[in-house]
């Protein structure tokens, strides 16, 4: 079923011309159910978003860029007057704040052989397919603080914050921007809640326990008033029978065949 | 008076049979809180943490209520056939009190039960799972009781958080103040494991592929031992008690119908 659902978006999209009305997508929900988390954004790679700019003979890269939708009020643009791509970086931007920062970058994906999904079964291909088919916004927490890091930063997103993405083509002779996607629909990452919060009251009280407390409170009372009523009986039983001989010549008459009774 | 020599000796046989049934039962109620005491899946420290480990002290008087029910009722048996008043009112008030305490067992478990909740053990994990800096020693003792316990529960049973990965996620918690949300967006004990105890594929557990992580959540791993726990102890206990309640009232009677 999500294979069917896969090529026939793969279809489409191949039939499309890459102008300007694709945006990147998030990664199909079958395939990352977690997305997005607390600080990553798992996006579709641009399949056949390209198509109609590429050229045979040369070499292409494409760039993501990220910014936070607050930013689109101060500044949107990803390329400059010589239309050649904006360098800007995490810190310089504060984390996509003031304007796009530029989150990766890496070949075209192949647009004729896409890879086959329903290989993310197989231990052995995960890997590849997962590679191959979609990028993690915000994977490397370490590169923010390491001095010698020189490629491209993407650090971690800010929790609970939209986010739109880009993707621009970008010739890597020449350096000029040939083709860029529209800005993706808002993507919002996850809020989280705290644990404080957590409500741990049980409600109310099960039916095993009103059934057990009850009952068991009154066997006891009902063993209490036994037992006040058995001493009872037998205080007044012995103060009868040294009050009254009759009872007594009863007992010695049933005492031979019957000595459990008269008991020491 | 025929009919009541006959009358008596049924008595007799009855609390006899009687006494037996209840020696039997404390030893099976001895023998069934010794098993629940000795933890077998490991859930005791999570309880411990929680500071509501009442199900626990049901047991242990459990075993202790048992093993006094099986030496009253030989007491009863050799008090019923030798007719002995002196011997059937220690056994009376002997009995009584087991009974209080039994009671309080079967309460005290019935009623703790009640409050372990799919919320009690979620805030409890998201608090103490891999607490990196306890406040003092009790603090340390429960934090890694709960952390071993946890990687135990997720490692044995292939399940992840309470009701799933997704409380990892949704709540804020010690775990998320020492390991990233990008690499470990939940502990690395929920991905499918490999025979070698490492994840088969670390990047398709982050990102939640299905078949490289465990969707499913522990509370049933964790609630089924507890509820058999409480409702064996509890229930067990209960069903003694109205056999003992019936024995006790037929030795008063016996008792009260004694001739010095």
């Amino acid at each position: 079923m999500g294979r069917c659902w896969l090529v026939l978006v793969f279809c489409c999209l191949g039939q499309l011309c890459a102008d300007q009305s694709l945006k990147p997508q998030i990664a199909a929900p079958q395939l990352a159910t977690n997305n997005p988390t607390l600080t990553t954004v798992t996006l579709e790679k641009p399949f056949c978003m390209f198509d109609g700019s590429v050229h045979p003979n040369k070499s292409y890269v494409i760039y993501l860029y990220a910014m936070k939708e607050s930013a689109s009020a101060i500044s949107s643009l990803v390329t400059d007057n010589d239309n050649k791509p904006l360098n800007s970086t995490f810190q310089q931007t504060s984390g996509g704040q003031l304007g796009p920062y530029k989150a990766a970058l890496f070949n075209v994906p192949n647009c004729a052989s896409p890879p086959k999904l329903a290989e993310v079964g197989d231990v052995n291909k995960v890997s590849d397919v997962l590679k191959q088919y979609l990028f993690r916004v915000g994977d490397d927490g370490t590169c923010l603080y390491d001095p010698n890091f020189l490629a491209v930063c993407n650090p971690p997103l800010a929790p609970d914050t939209t986010y739109r993405f880009k993707y621009v083509l970008l010739d890597s002779t020449e350096g000029i921007v040939k083709d860029q996607t529209l800005w993706s629909d808002s993507i919002k990452t996850r809020g989280v809640k705290l644990p404080l919060k957590i409500d741990t009251w049980p409600g109310r009280r099960s039916g095993d326990m009103i059934v057990i407390t009850s009952i068991l409170s009154v066997l006891v009372f009902l063993l209490l008033v036994g037992f006040l009523a058995s001493v009872f009986s037998a205080v007044m039983g012995s103060k009868d029978s040294s009050a009254e001989p009759r009872c007594m010549s009863q007992t010695n008459q049933q005492s031979e065949p019957r000595p459990q009774l008269s008991s020491e | 008076m025929a009919k009541s020599d006959d009358g008596i000796r049924i008595l007799q046989g009855l609390l006899v049979f009687g006494n037996v049934v209840i020696g039997m039962c404390g030893i099976a109620l001895t023998a069934e809180c010794i098993f629940f005491v000795s933890d077998p899946h490991g859930l005791y420290p999570l309880l411990e943490a929680t500071e509501n480990d009442d199900i626990y002290a049901a047991a242990w008087i459990g075993i202790f209520v048992g093993f006094a029910l099986f030496a009253l009722s030989i007491l009863g048996i050799v008090g019923v056939i030798k007719s002995s008043r002196t011997l059937l009112l220690v056994y009376i008030i002997l009995m009584l009190i087991t009974y209080a305490f039994e009671m309080a067992s079967c309460i005290t478990a019935a009623t703790q039960r009640d409050f372990l909740t799919p919320n009690l053990f979620l805030k409890q994990m998201l608090e103490r799972y891999q607490k990196l800096e306890p406040d003092n020693n009790n603090d340390k003792w429960m934090t890694e009781g709960v952390t071993k316990a946890w990687n135990k529960l997720m490692l044995q049973n292939q399940c992840c958080g309470v009701r799933g990965p997704s409380d990892w996620q949704e709540y804020t918690s010690v775990f998320r103040i020492t390991h990233s949300d990008a690499d470990f967006p939940w502990p690395h004990q929920c991905c499918v494991m490999d025979p070698q105890g490492s994840p088969v594929n670390l990047d398709g557990c982050k990102l939640g592929v299905p078949g490289y992580y465990n969707s499913n959540g522990c509370y049933d791993a964790i609630s089924g031992p507890m509820n058999t726990h409480a409702w064996g102890v509890a229930w067990f206990g209960f069903a003694i008690l109205c056999w003992t309640f019936c024995v006790l009232l037929g030795t008063m009677f016996y008792w009260s119908r004694i001739e010095y």
